[in-house]
């Protein structure tokens, strides 16, 4: 059967290849990949802790030298400011949750086809620019209202903490119904199943079975979202009136008075539940329960709900898609109307202006930013997560803990920090692209590097040992067999920074020049000051491009997941933090 | 010897994986290195193939320290326990990556990489993904892609613990053909004492990190040098002798009979196992295991008293 093998005739050759291979490599080997260490960890510091301890010392910026003034001032004068932004905070993010618990249960447990449409509608919000809910309200209910005026012909004032309440809830619930159904995705359904067989109805087993075990990914849901309702400055500014909060007293310091001590003390004040938000989250990630999905659970048929809960679960969920729904509608439709609450007849004069008078360039300059930042990102993501998750070089848990900072961090108060450090001597970077992308860039490295650390954890380590046994050294199996099977979190945090920084205004309004605005600024700054028809083809601009990036991507990791079954859920659940920030 | 491990020790801590362990294999041996899981089987294998560094002691291959190699440029081969197959390559990408990285032009490598497929009859499935292969199918990859580079020493980490029980058996004869073939030194290590018993020139048998016995199978299984030995390799019955003596004695060796004999006991249960059948007998001192080559003529029901017979040459003492 064997009568000539091969390794008789051909052993020579291959040995002496074998033989060629000097023991002298090693050292520079591993040298460069050393280098490669010292300079993502260099860069972390650079970018990440540099600035944020800056945003630490301004706010202790006295007249001579360190002082607690600007705290004390806060504390004496703004205590209402700060009761407000906090109580605001928990409201918000308390509803938001409740009423991403019930359209995520009513996502996983309905048995009706048109779900996926619900599901769709969510994913259209996670990816849309943050205040384009307070436009629509605007629109709808404001002075000059579409509902509230033309309809009905009410004078009321809209402004106020109720809008901020209102909108908060709405925008936020999307991102706490995708984590929370990321948590039930993973559940073992056994678990309903013995409950069931134990003779709890369907209720029963919701209440006393999978909402209990269910419980850390809720509460990791509630902290995500309060983190970003407290850093959410566009909100009141738009439709709070007289009502403000922390962060849009910070944004009103920079912009309008140039106060950075005052600016960076409410900032840091800001930081400091998040940190703490953070630290709970930490724990209770590490004790959850969601670990693995029992195997072949997929087969079983779906629990039936009593027609009550699924009616009750059903038409807050309806009704939240509706107000989406209105949501899109009502700013599309305010791209063509010719005076928004005084002439709703059809023109297309804002579409011919915006696209005419030169105002596209901070559109195209939007895309360009975001895909310069998605495609490093991403880069120095999946190297930073091999390097932190598998060599586990000396510093790594530090620096994994600075790769996590721009997670808990206010988007805001990176902007600030970005300020302080890149503004002047030693590094000068005042208006140039650099410091915009930049600062994307590193606010979405945490995701990146955790989607990467997701996959990774997915590969057995076996697999890098099987190629260095077969002759590569490191940085090769790094590009040779690591990479490769990074691509699908490659591709996450592809769309995550890419849909981030289209639709980011947080951070980076502080730090861009009057000549090079971005798309969101620019929207921005059409709703501040009235005018509609602009902002809304601006909207729909920025919802357009996003949409279609992320459709295209998303189709990629579809077709990817359909081979590689064996990543299963991870990449939904990746997604879904991703989102969340 | 050929390949040389030395006083190899690892310690973690306070916790010593692998103790001051010894051996020596001859090109050409299968040595199956065998014991419960967390005996430092695979600790040792790992210490062979570059992955783990020993605290102490030294490994030699053809007389040189390889002890601090690291694995891309030691002459070893491991065939991991989930065989480790690159999934984004597929079969023949898989094969011939070690020829790639030893800069073996693509032509070349891919010939090398037919003639090796061919042996592990895989041929016709250069192309495919190595997803889309059976356990057993992935199992033979691994097993090409660790030889075609032709390793000195062949590692396998119980390379056949994902496959069911008839493939096992199947593979475990293709395996040693293929060793045989390519006369390879090669280390072998399983948590299944039947499967080294089949397989192996020799077998060392280690428990808590420890070598408790090295020799031929056949050694291992008639002259187990420690009571672990007794008890892990094959079944054992363990009894106290009226004389003081404690022995272990094979369930195959014992005879039983409604005469007088060493001892008695009560049928408890039997299992009926084809050519044999297994009696279990409570006989004071615990269950004793009895098996009973098929005869016709004698039947023992359930709850009968008889007695246990054996030759003195069958009795290992096994120390007081």
């Amino acid at each position: 059967m064997r009568e000539t093998p091969f390794w008789h005739n051909s052993k020579r050759s291959v040995a002496n290849k074998t033989a060629g291979v000097s023991f002298k490599d090693t050292p520079f080997q591993e040298l460069s990949e050393k280098l490669i260490y010292i300079l993502l960890g260099s860069s972390l510091l650079l970018f990440i802790l540099w600035p944020i301890l800056l945003v630490l010392k301004e706010s202790l910026h006295g007249n001579s030298g360190l002082s607690l003034g600007c705290y004390y001032q806060l504390f004496s004068q703004n205590r209402r400011l700060i009761s407000d932004s906090f109580l605001l905070a928990v409201a918000s993010s308390a509803l938001s949750v409740t009423l991403g618990l019930v359209m995520a249960l009513y996502l996983t447990y309905s048995h009706w086809k048109g779900k996926l449409f619900i599901y769709a509608v969510l994913l259209l919000s996670m990816i849309s620019p943050p205040f384009i809910a307070a436009l629509s309200y605007v629109m709808l209910f404001g002075r000059r209202g579409f509902i509230t005026y033309k309809l009905l012909h009410l004078s009321i004032n809209p402004y106020g903490w109720h809008g901020v309440l209102i909108m908060q809830v709405l925008g936020f619930a999307s991102i706490a119904a995708l984590l929370i159904m990321g948590v039930l995705s993973s559940r073992d359904q056994s678990l309903e199943q013995a409950s069931m067989d134990l003779g709890a109805t369907p209720l029963q087993t919701l209440l006393r079975v999978i909402l209990p075990v269910a419980k850390p990914g809720i509460i990791v849901a509630f902290l995500l979202v309060f983190v970003q309702v407290l850093a959410d400055f566009g909100t009141p500014i738009i439709i709070g009136g007289n009502f403000s909060v922390l962060a849009s007293e910070a944004y009103l310091q920079v912009i309008g008075l140039y106060d950075l001590p005052k600016a960076s003390a409410m900032s840091t004040l800001l930081l400091i539940p998040s940190l703490l938000m953070f630290l709970i989250y930490r724990r209770m990630m590490n004790r959850s329960h969601f670990s693995s999905p029992s195997v072949g659970s997929s087969s079983n048929e779906l629990m039936r709900l009593s027609p009550f809960t699924n009616l009750f679960l059903g038409v807050l969920t309806l009704s939240f898609v509706g107000f989406e729904l209105l949501k899109y509608l009502t700013i599309f439709w305010g791209a063509f109307a010719r005076t928004w609450g005084v002439n709703f007849s059809f023109t297309l004069n804002h579409i011919v202006d915006t696209l005419g008078a030169g105002k596209m360039d901070s559109f195209w300059r939007s895309l360009e930013y975001s895909l310069i930042a998605a495609i490093i990102c991403s880069f120095m993501g999946m190297l930073l997560s091999y390097y932190l998750e598998r060599k586990k070089y000396w510093g790594h848990s530090f620096f994994d803990f600075v790769a996590t900072l721009p997670f808990m961090i206010p988007g805001p108060f990176l902007g600030i920090a970005y300020l302080l450090a890149f503004h002047g001597p030693p590094i000068d970077m005042t208006g140039t692209a650099l410091i915009v992308i930049c600062n994307c860039m590193f606010r979405q490295i945490p995701v990146s590097t955790r989607a990467g650390a997701a996959v990774l954890t997915q590969i057995s380590p076996d697999i890098e040992l099987s190629a260095k046994d077969l002759g590569a050294r490191d940085l090769r199996v790094f590009f040779d067999i690591i990479l490769p099977q990074l691509k699908p979190a490659f591709l996450v945090s592809f769309i995550n920074t890419f849909t981030a920084t289209m639709t980011t205004v947080g951070a980076i309004i502080f730090l861009i020049s009057p000549g090079s605005k971005l798309a969101t600024v620019e929207l921005f700054e059409f709703v501040k000051i009235g005018k509609i028809g602009e902002a809304a083809v601006f909207a729909n601009l920025i919802i357009l491009a996003t949409l279609i990036i992320n459709l295209m991507f998303s189709f990629i990791i579809m077709k990817r997941k359909l081979r590689n079954q064996y990543l299963g859920g991870e990449g939904v659940y990746v997604s879904g933090i991703a989102r969340a920030n | 010897m050929y390949l040389e491990l030395q006083e190899l020790t690892k310690n973690y801590g306070e916790l010593t994986a692998v103790d001051n362990l010894n051996l020596g294999i001859e090109s050409g041996e299968l040595v199956c290195i065998v014991g419960p899981s967390g005996s430092g089987k695979s600790t040792t294998l790992r210490m062979v193939g570059g992955f783990i560094l020993p605290t102490m002691g030294q490994v030699y291959l053809e007389n040189k320290d390889i002890t601090r190699f690291p694995p891309h440029l030691r002459p070893t081969s491991t065939v991991f326990q989930n065989y480790a197959l690159f999934p984004h390559l597929n079969v023949m990408e898989n094969v011939i990556y070690g020829l790639k990285r030893r800069k073996i032009k693509d032509k070349e490598a891919c010939r090398h990489g037919n003639e090796i497929l061919e042996t592990v009859g895989l041929q016709r499935y250069a192309g495919q993904s190595v997803l889309d292969l059976s356990g057993g199918e992935q199992q033979r990859v691994a097993l090409a892609r660790a030889l075609v580079t032709n390793p000195k020493v062949l590692l396998l980490d119980e390379p056949l613990s994902n496959l069911d029980a008839k493939l096992r058996v199947r593979m475990r004869r293709e395996i040693k053909d293929i060793q045989t073939n390519f006369n390879i030194a090669t280390l072998y290590v399983t948590h299944d004492q039947e499967e080294a018993l089949s397989i192996a020139d020799r077998i060392v048998v280690m428990n808590h990190g420890k070598v408790e016995q090295i020799g031929r199978p056949a050694e291992v299984y008639h002259h187990p040098g420690t009571a672990f030995v007794a008890d892990f390799v094959g079944r054992n019955n363990f009894l106290n002798l009226p004389d003081g003596r404690r022995i272990s004695i094979r369930p195959e060796n014992i005879r039983l009979s409604l005469d007088d004999g060493h001892i008695t006991g009560r049928v408890m249960q039997k299992q009926f196992m084809g050519p044999y059948t297994t009696y279990f007998i409570e006989c004071g001192q615990g269950i004793i295991q009895v098996d009973q080559f098929f005869d016709a003529t004698i039947e023992i029901p359930l709850g009968s008293m008889v007695s246990l017979q054996w030759p003195q040459a069958a009795e290992i003492n096994i120390g007081i």
